[in-house]
């Protein structure tokens, strides 16, 4: 499924460009950094939509921060039933008791994954926890209690392809955050 | 339909759940896949009563979270049938303002379905 510029069709209209991308999440950067003077920081990405994120933020924060990644088994990969929860298929490299750790996520939509990382985390001590998500889409959130601080968007109900959201797994790589045409 | 009935972790209930669609099945799915604790219809709110005290009209909730202290009701009726049930929303945060309450569309689960892949009713 592929149309006369190369890209997929289902890929739509640019909804931010790269420069609108890159500005607020130099603006969050900022903010964090200033919010987090004097300590450091450990951000955790969740693999694998958050990789163009992270690392712009991590570019745009002038402090010394680390850095650490989680992946997930989404739910999509679960067998019918019930009977699966979900799990880390790669938990973080180091411990985080007493850190101030920032969760970096990609969209915070149910807060059902931000909710199981948080949960998960709070039992290991950690000396602050809260989130940065690039973007918010808050119409179906299944769960209240998120420590969400820092926002980069709050978007629109739609499916979107680039800066690390993909199609099928294609399409991460797009500079511009585009609106995804479902047929 | 006979709908099934999956062995929930997160479910804190005591009696076996038994749903009335697949939408409200996908969501405790989703819920215990993620570990939220849940419960199924577990309180009836008293809407109205009559001048005996008998009560004429009730709302039954289908979740409740109990961590989130949060109730989640889920509807499948298209939109344009929904008025008698957003009504019914609307007296029971009149009556009850410290209950927190969220309303399903069947536009709601929909698009659960396409981020998550939920079973859809055919």
């Amino acid at each position: 499924m592929t149309g006369r510029s190369g890209l997929d069709e289902r890929i739509g209209d640019v909804y931010l460009t790269a420069d609108e991308l890159r500005a607020r999440v130099r603006e969050l950067g900022d903010e964090i950094a200033h919010d987090y003077a004097g300590r450091e920081p450990l951000l955790v990405g969740t693999l694998k939509a958050c990789i163009p994120f992270i690392a712009d933020l991590s570019m745009a924060m002038p402090i010394a921060h680390h850095l650490d990644f989680v992946a997930l088994a989404g739910y999509g990969h679960a067998q019918l039933g019930g009977h699966e929860q979900i799990r880390l298929l790669k938990d973080l490299d180091r411990e985080i008791a007493g850190r101030d750790v920032v969760l970096v996520d990609e969209v915070v939509d149910t807060g059902l994954t931000l909710h199981y990382l948080t949960r998960t985390f709070r039992l290991r001590s950690p000396g602050s926890l809260v989130c940065a998500a690039l973007f918010d889409r808050p119409y179906r959130r299944l769960v209240d209690d998120l420590p969400i601080r820092y926002v980069g968007f709050t978007v629109p109900d739609e499916f979107f392809a680039g800066y690390g959201f993909d199609v099928d797994e294609r399409w991460r790589n797009l500079p511009d955050l585009h609106l995804v045409r479902r047929f | 339909m006979l709908l099934e009935t999956p062995i929930f972790q997160a479910y804190r209930g005591e009696a076996t759940p038994r749903f009335v669609n697949e939408a409200e099945l996908e969501y405790a799915k989703l819920l215990d896949y993620y570990g939220v604790p849940w419960m199924y219809e577990p309180h009836t709110f008293v809407l109205e009563r009559d001048e005996d005290g008998r009560v004429t009209e009730a709302f039954t909730p289908d979740f409740y979270l109990p961590e989130q202290d949060l109730y989640l009701e889920v509807t499948v009726m298209k939109q344009s049938l929904v008025t008698r049930k957003n009504r019914k929303l609307r007296k029971l945060r009149a009556l009850y303002p410290d209950v927190r309450i969220k309303l399903f569309y069947e536009r709601d689960f929909a698009r659960l379905a396409a981020r998550y892949g939920l079973q859809q009713a055919s």
